[in-house]
């Protein structure tokens, strides 16, 4: 097995939180003695991910994701465990690494707003040494597939929240990465931009064979680009595996849709209804009853349509951190 | 890469920052006139301090005087830029909130530093040439007869330097603290010149503000120009100037850069590299 792109071995990062009661009281008294709290943002995770592997990270807010990829990016340092990108230590700032890897945050940017997002892809070609004609064939091309011909002479700041994110896209994929970090690329976007910006990233993996680690609170994204979860709260990780095994590792229970031609009536004997529209009926049933109960509905009920679904991976994810609170 | 390849990749690497800030000054052109102004109007409130004198009965040359305090408003004003841009390494980037992608990219830090010190002194020293040229001859129209600019030229150029290098240990405050850091930028502006005689003499100084003048830049760059406009001294006459101000620089620029890394170490910990601190 080739060495993996990201290999993190019980990596932990505290910070050090000042705290206090409120009141100039108590703002005086923080003058002299000021009480911190220690904060664990990222307690003791471990995972790798293969080269040229897409893995969605999801968790809450707050539940370590950004701490987690700006370690890996170098921006923050360790407090303990080990941290490897394509071989490297982030925190060490080594050019190799920096020219092979990128951080797109949905709510940061590395274009000036007041630039035309032009002049800082030359700022970005001047530092990261690309040469001139693969700068302009990779800009060139990046372009087209965003189809943002029109919007990189304008100052940034003149972009719309969805402009701007691809234009950040290019300006942070110009150097070709290998190593993808994601954080949020879609906040804040309609649904047709967020589309859009999916069908980007798994376009440019497949061209460059690059290694993504996606988060987003989009579920939509992750179902769309990732096969493989990883799901972190309070900042340890609760599950780590395939999106698919998710759903049937934690929830119990599967959803059937059906639509019958007299009408929606009482399906309570087959199941839970946990939705009803109009002539469509949601049940929730044991997972392992599934197969029986949409056999005794085919054979009683006058049946037009039928759908035997996972629950949506949202309840999952909620289901994994409902459990977590219980242990 | 071999040695020449990485010396080559930072220096275009400092080239881009460079490009970068002539972007960014071309964008608020029109600001930065407006700014000028104020710059001029304020160095004429200090320069219109010895007509004060004269009209009051005060007997001195005006012409020197409003020479000599010219020349330090000058200075006060060129150093303000210096310290500006490179404060602005970190606040303005953090306003931006282009700074974790600034320190993620693949330039080392004397080199990131180098392009904003570079394109500071150069905006500066242009600045610093306009304001010395609408002071003293359009609106005071001084007399300077024996004057070497050359030589007051290069002083200036080689103190750039020791700011610079100062300016980078400053410019680790906003690292640190990113609501008050900026403010002591200026704090440490004016404790450089006040005790290096920007309008006075450093002799009339306490004798321990004349300690501190001895290893301060300032005191080298206001005499060494001083001496050059006022007294028509040429760069050969200069050295007791130039070679302190070199040290000087020898020290603060390794000094500055040792003090940054330290900064950006403490915000790395501490999780203070980003756009709200």
């Amino acid at each position: 097995m080739s060495e993996a792109a990201v290999h993190v071995a019980d990596l932990r990062k505290t910070f050090d939180v000042p705290e206090r009661e409120a009141g100039l009281r108590a703002a005086t008294k923080s003058l002299v003695r000021r009480k911190t709290k220690e904060v664990r943002a990222v307690d003791g995770i471990t995972f790798d991910i293969a080269p040229g592997e897409i893995v969605g990270f999801l968790g809450p807010n707050g539940a370590g994701k950004t701490t987690t990829l700006k370690m890996l990016s170098g921006l923050l340092y360790t407090t303990s465990g080990k941290a490897r990108v394509l071989g490297h230590v982030p925190s060490k700032r080594e050019r190799e690494f920096l020219r092979r890897i990128s951080l797109v945050m949905g709510n940061r940017n590395q274009l000036q707003w007041d630039l035309p997002a032009l002049d800082s892809f030359e700022l970005n070609r001047s530092i990261y040494q690309i040469p001139r004609d693969d700068f302009l064939a990779t800009r060139d091309e990046l372009i087209e597939l965003l189809e943002i011909g029109d919007l990189v002479r304008k100052p940034v700041r003149q972009l719309s929240l969805g402009e701007r994110m691809k234009v950040e896209i290019v300006g942070s994929l110009l150097h070709r990465p290998q190593v993808l970090f994601l954080d949020e690329p879609t906040i804040g976007l309609d649904v047709t931009m967020q589309k859009r910006i999916r069908e980007f990233v798994a376009a440019y993996r497949e061209r460059h064979g690059a290694t993504v680690m996606l988060t987003s609170h989009y579920m939509a994204d992750v179902e769309a680009l990732c096969e493989r979860v990883i799901v972190i709260h309070h900042g340890r990780i609760l599950f780590d595996g395939d999106l698919a095994a998710l759903a049937s590792t934690v929830a119990a229970w599967k959803t059937i849709a059906v639509a019958l031609e007299n009408g929606a009536g009482d399906l309570s004997a087959y199941g839970e209804v946990i939705h009803r529209d109009g002539d469509l009926v949601t049940l929730r049933v044991p997972k392992a009853d599934t197969a029986r109960l949409t056999a005794r509905l085919l054979a009683e009920q006058e049946v037009l349509d039928l759908n035997v679904e996972d629950p949506p991976i949202e309840d999952v994810i909620e289901l994994v951190f409902a459990r977590e609170i219980e242990e | 890469m071999s040695m020449y390849g990485t010396m080559r990749a930072e220096l275009v690497g400092a080239g881009g920052v460079v490009e970068r800030n002539a972007y960014l000054t071309r964008r608020y052109i029109w600001w930065d006139l407006a700014w000028f102004a104020w710059t001029v109007a304020n160095t004429l409130t200090i320069v219109f301090i010895a007509k004060g004198i004269e009209a009051t009965g005060g007997s001195l040359n005006v012409n020197e005087t409003m020479t000599t305090l010219l020349i330090g408003a000058v200075v006060w004003a060129y150093l303000g830029i210096l310290f500006m841009f490179l404060m602005e390494t970190v606040s303005w980037e953090r306003w931006e909130g282009t700074i974790e992608y600034t320190f993620m990219a693949p330039l080392s830090r004397a080199m990131h530093l180098a392009g904003q010190g570079v394109f500071a002194i150069l905006y500066g020293l242009v600045r610093a040439t306009f304001l010395f040229v609408v002071c003293a001859f359009v609106f005071f129209d001084l007399s300077m007869p024996n004057a070497d600019y050359f030589a007051a030229f290069v002083v200036l150029v080689v103190s750039s330097i020791s700011f610079i290098g100062i300016g980078v240990m400053m410019s680790v405050l906003p690292l640190i603290s990113p609501e008050k850091g900026p403010q002591l930028g200026f704090v440490a502006q004016g404790t450089l010149l006040v005790v290096s005689g920007v309008y006075y003499p450093v002799e009339v100084l306490p004798q321990w503000m004349q300690w501190i003048a001895t290893i301060s830049p300032a005191t080298y760059a206001l005499d060494g120009i001083r001496e050059a406009i006022l007294e028509g001294q040429g760069l050969t006459a200069m050295w007791d100037e130039i070679w302190p101000l070199l040290i000087i620089g020898a020290v603060s620029i390794p000094l500055g850069l040792w003090i940054f890394s330290r900064g950006e170490q403490y915000a790395k910990k501490h999780g203070k590299l980003k756009r709200s601190g």
